[in-house]
């Protein structure tokens, strides 16, 4: 999927996502987890990467496997150091704007990796299913 | 987003309902830029449906709890889903915010 740097395609890109997710039965919590990461990582790359150029396209691929959640988010920007975002749970650092996006990408994703140039996110969070759900056979 | 404002024993308690996000922000913020103008000193902000906030949510509800706070003014936070309340825990904005468990609770300890 491809998306232009426009902040109304966030949820229109994780509503995606979060079809294939109920479609499979996926529990409720991590689907609220999954979203949140989906919607703060598309909105750095959308302000951040991609400066809300709306010429400029995130990227986003993602699949469903073996209860296994992958997802890569790209801009086309500069990139950015993940490891220099300010600590936003620092005392000094709660008033302030920065930092809780890329935090909770952090705590809510089982994994989390940035390329080298810091312009794509790579995340995975394993699958437990809704008790309920029907499989065939 | 909807917010439905009530007064009750001279606190304003503000009912929101739907996702505190990106989208939705700017009008929270509008919404209590006046409340913060007209000098409101005791509110409430029941979350019982908010079924979601992001971190523009988090940052609005920062930017309102410091204009009330500049003149004295308080916030409390009532009725969390357990899903929201962790995202408070990992930002560490628990500290930051009042938080307590039910609207009655935050209205007894206001009035």
């Amino acid at each position: 999927m491809q998306i232009p740097s426009d902040i109304t395609y966030i949820r229109k890109a994780s509503r995606e996502v979060e079809n294939l997710l109920r479609s499979n039965n996926v529990d409720d919590s991590l689907i609220f987890d999954i979203r949140l990461s989906i919607e703060e990582a598309i909105k750095n790359a959308i302000i951040h990467g991609n400066k809300k150029n709306r010429k400029l396209p995130v990227y986003i691929s993602y699949s469903l496997k073996d209860n296994k959640f992958n997802i890569e988010i790209e801009d086309k920007g500069s990139g950015f150091n993940p490891g220099k975002v300010q600590d936003p749970t620092c005392n000094e650092n709660l008033r302030k704007k920065g930092g809780r996006g890329v935090l909770l990408i952090q705590k809510l994703m089982d994994e989390v990796k940035y390329n080298d140039r810091g312009n794509k996110v790579s995340m995975v969070k394993y699958i437990k299913k809704n008790k309920g759900g029907c499989d065939a056979n | 987003m909807q917010i439905k404002q009530e007064e009750k024993n001279g606190i304003l308690v503000c009912y929101v309902t739907g996702e505190v996000d990106i989208n939705t922000s700017p009008e929270i913020k509008k919404v209590f830029d006046k409340l913060i103008g007209a000098k409101e000193k005791k509110i409430i902000l029941n979350f019982k449906d908010v079924s979601y906030v992001d971190s523009s949510g988090l940052a609005t509800l920062v930017e309102i709890l410091k204009g009330l706070r500049s003149y004295g003014g308080k916030l409390k936070l009532s009725n969390l889903s357990t899903k929201v309340k962790n995202l408070f825990e990992i930002t560490k904005l628990e500290k930051l915010f009042d938080i307590v468990l039910e609207e009655e609770d935050a209205v007894k300890a206001l009035s």
